[in-house]
């Protein structure tokens, strides 16, 4: 208990350090005026003025996350249960997957405005990040069953369709939880790539928009609301995963 | 006057804080000795803190009250020495290196140029040769034991201290592993402190055995083993062995705790 | 024959994406200003191939470098949080959190304080692959073998060797790991920091095509990128495997 609070002391230590370097660094100058001080961007962030344009980012970048997370989520745990349950599609689905993972955002982008359009493209960029780390993590996690626990349920009677379902998938379950948390960073760099293409709203809007016109503080606000995102995402979903491990341990 | 022991524990007593800060008293003050050349084996049910005597000897622990000597001086200056040589249950091999290099190890930890030939007669003695270049994954339980107990050789050390090194064998492999582990040992004579709770192996391996009991651990009888060396495996079938073994076994669970 | 089954069998989604593309460039008539078909796009690449040589070599030696760099930082980094427990609490912490920081969204910060060149592109691959070498590295100084910790103290081991015989080897299938992270990404990172700023490379080859309607040229670059990344993912896969297998 002294250990873990000791821990929670120092981490929170470190962190405070970083952020009062940050405030010092622009407070100084050190970097010249494209590092502002921490102090500044939180105060445009709560600056009333540009609420409604923040807010109007923020909820296009969000709804483009949730749609293009929810459908790569669906389709990368289909995919991979698919590959579990029909061996031979294994192999090729898997190299399919790290082929199209393989392919740069950027290159992606114009090819997606041509088949979705620009408002559908950042959700789509996202599905397709989501949808790989979630095949990934699926798959491992429903290969890793125990041979022993197998053997039991075939001992049983078990049909093959039985232990996918009483077995592998439940024993799968933190593995793909652990995916789904890694995804969120993924599908964020995905929406923003996105709508670097020309979206018409959203925080990656936003921050191109404040890089060209020397709005530094703009920018930066814009960045930190975006890491923000991707750390409460991140965070709640590891509360999630630590949930799913205690439950079945 | 005798020589000075080569390990000398002396009353000593070790108590564990546990979560919520209550303590826990795994040893209470314990004595025991060895002579040079020795081999002493502290015989005890699981739970007893026969491991953590081992540990002490070892300097991992510190004890709470009295006094651990290896030599007349404190077992943390023999380690930083590099003259202790250890086998625990668990092999302790590093899986990135071949049985040779893994063997090889205490010369490197200790910063001294590799004994090629030392090694190589090892690997000889414990009955390794044609393995030189396997890795423990591709190694038996047993055979895994072998390096873990070649590599506790390797550098001549003062003391020798076995932590439970067979415990995870089956039962056949382990007797083989006895009597191989007999004979390495009649050929070097190391001062030697093994922690088991078979009672077999501690009666064809020691010179002396320590019986402790469990809760907090304390001595409850010394037993003078009374076999030649080198000891042949027949001698497991001697009425001796049989009525020592009986006998052993009583004192390791008092006839209150039968069922 | 049975060769070309396995190959069929490893790579029938990806011939399908291509002949799918294919197919339908041909029949839905769109202009090839618009997006032409994957043979154009071959054709394209193999007129000119000293086009795109030093581009190519360009990105691919930023990205290099950058990985190199930023898995020496990172693994360095944590080595000295290995020595100093105080360390360890302050930055582990930290490193996590930004381990889980869209880099990618940092590139215009980046641009502005580093400047509009080939600095910048490196310093992005540098931080893309400096996170996860520092959380890897850092976790795997710390995964022992069971029972090899107090086998080193009672050798008498110094921390330097129980640095160098120990931590440093046992924590080599999480630095592998963090290789694998960090090899297919650090092409893309490149690519896309080219390519927000402008500057040179397969990234800036991309937006220029682009801006020029010259679409086969645009995606001959994405194709090299592609190829390169693949590659990259499928060498340090390699050494994660080789790493997992020899130290079990």
């Amino acid at each position: 208990m002294t250990e873990q609070r000791k821990a929670l002391l120092l981490g929170s230590l470190g962190i405070l350090g970083f952020l009062a370097l940050w405030e010092a660094v622009g407070q100084g100058r050190w970097l010249g005026l494209s590092w502002p001080p921490l102090s500044a961007v939180l105060a445009l962030l709560a600056d009333e003025n540009r609420q409604p344009l923040f807010a109007r980012a923020l909820g296009a970048t969000l709804s483009s996350l949730g749609t293009g997370y929810a459908i790569g989520w669906a389709a990368g745990i289909g995919a991979a249960v698919l590959a579990h349950l029909v061996a031979p599609l294994r192999e090729g689905l898997e190299r399919t997957n790290a082929f199209i993972h393989a392919v740069p955002s950027v290159a992606l982008a114009p090819l997606l405005i041509l088949l979705v359009g620009r408002e559908g493209t950042p959700a789509t960029l996202a599905a397709l990040n989501t949808f790989f780390i979630l095949y990934v993590s699926t798959a491992s996690g429903l290969g890793a069953t125990q041979p022993a626990l197998r053997d039991l349920v075939q001992v049983l009677g078990g049909s093959r369709w039985t232990r996918f379902i009483r077995l592998d998938l439940p024993l799968s379950l933190p593995t793909v939880v652990s995916g789904m948390r890694l995804a969120a960073p993924s599908a964020l760099i995905g929406v923003i790539i996105g709508e670097w293409f020309g979206a018409p709203r959203g925080l990656g809007v936003l921050v191109i928009n404040a890089m060209q016109n020397f709005q530094i503080p703009l920018l930066w606000s814009a960045v930190l609301l975006a890491v923000m995102v991707s750390l409460s995402l991140f965070a709640i979903l590891g509360a999630l995963h630590r949930g799913v491990v205690a439950r079945l341990r | 006057m005798d020589a000075q022991p080569a390990i000398a524990v002396e009353g000593v007593t070790k108590r564990f804080r546990l979560e919520g800060g209550r303590e826990f008293t795994a040893l209470d003050d314990v004595s025991l000795s060895l002579a040079e050349g020795e081999f002493v084996t502290l015989l005890g049910p699981s739970g007893c803190g026969k491991s953590t005597i081992l540990r002490l000897v070892a300097a991992l622990e510190e004890p709470s009250a009295g006094r651990v000597a290896v030599e007349g001086r404190p077992p943390a200056e023999l380690s930083r020495q590099h003259r202790l040589g250890v086998a625990f249950q668990d092999h302790a091999l590093l899986p990135w290196l071949d049985v040779a290099s893994n063997i090889a190890l205490p010369f490197k930890v200790a910063g001294m140029r590799v004994d090629a030939e030392r090694v190589a007669g090892l690997i000889r003695l414990v009955g390794l040769s044609g393995f030189e270049k396997a890795r423990p994954r591709q190694l038996s339980g047993g055979m895994r034991q072998r390096v873990a107990i070649a590599r506790a050789l390797v550098l001549k050390p003062d003391v020798l201290l076995l932590d439970e090194p067979f415990g995870a064998l089956d039962a056949v492999t382990r007797r083989g592993m006895n009597i191989e582990l007999q004979r390495i040992w009649t050929e070097q004579r190391t001062t030697t402190l093994l922690v088991t709770h078979d009672v077999g192996e501690a009666l064809f391996l020691s010179d002396r055995i320590v019986v402790l009991s469990g809760r907090p651990g304390r001595v409850v009888r010394v037993v003078d083993v009374p076999f030649e060396r080198p000891r042949h495996p027949s001698i497991m079938r001697s009425d001796l062995f049989h009525g020592m073994s009986d006998d052993l076994t009583e004192a390791l669970h008092p006839p209150a705790e039968l069922p | 024959m049975s060769a070309v089954l396995r190959a069929l069998r490893a790579s029938w989604g990806i011939l399908a994406i291509l002949l799918f593309w294919q197919i339908w460039v041909g029949l839905s008539g769109v202009n090839s200003i618009v997006l032409p078909g994957p043979a154009a796009i071959l054709r394209s690449l193999a007129d000119a191939p000293g086009l795109y040589l030093s581009s190519t070599a360009q990105t691919l030696a930023l990205a290099a470098l950058g990985l190199v760099l930023g898995l020496l930082l990172g693994a360095g980094l944590a080595v000295l949080t290995w020595f100093s427990s105080l360390l360890a609490g302050l930055l582990t912490p930290l490193g996590i959190i930004f381990a889980s920081v869209p880099v990618v969204a940092l590139i215009p910060v980046l641009a502005r304080i580093f400047g509009y060149d080939m600095r910048t592109v490196l310093a992005i691959v540098v931080i893309i692959s400096f996170f996860p070498s520092f959380v890897f590295t850092g976790a795997g100084l710390r995964a022992l073998p069971p029972g090899s910790a107090d086998l080193f103290r009672v050798l008498g081991a110094s921390t330097w060797r129980r640095l160098t015989l120990l931590a440093l080897p046992a924590a080599v299938p999480d630095m592998s790991v963090a290789l694998r992270l960090a090899a297919a990404n650090s092409i893309l990172a490149a690519m896309v920091a080219e390519f927000l700023m402008g500057t040179s490379g397969l990234g800036y080859l991309f937006a220029a095509a682009r801006s020029d309607f010259d679409m086969e040229k645009a995606l001959a670059a994405s194709a090299i990128a592609t190829v390169i990344s693949v590659t990259s993912f499928l060498l340090a896969s390699r050494v994660e495997n080789w790493a997992a297998r020899n130290w079990r």
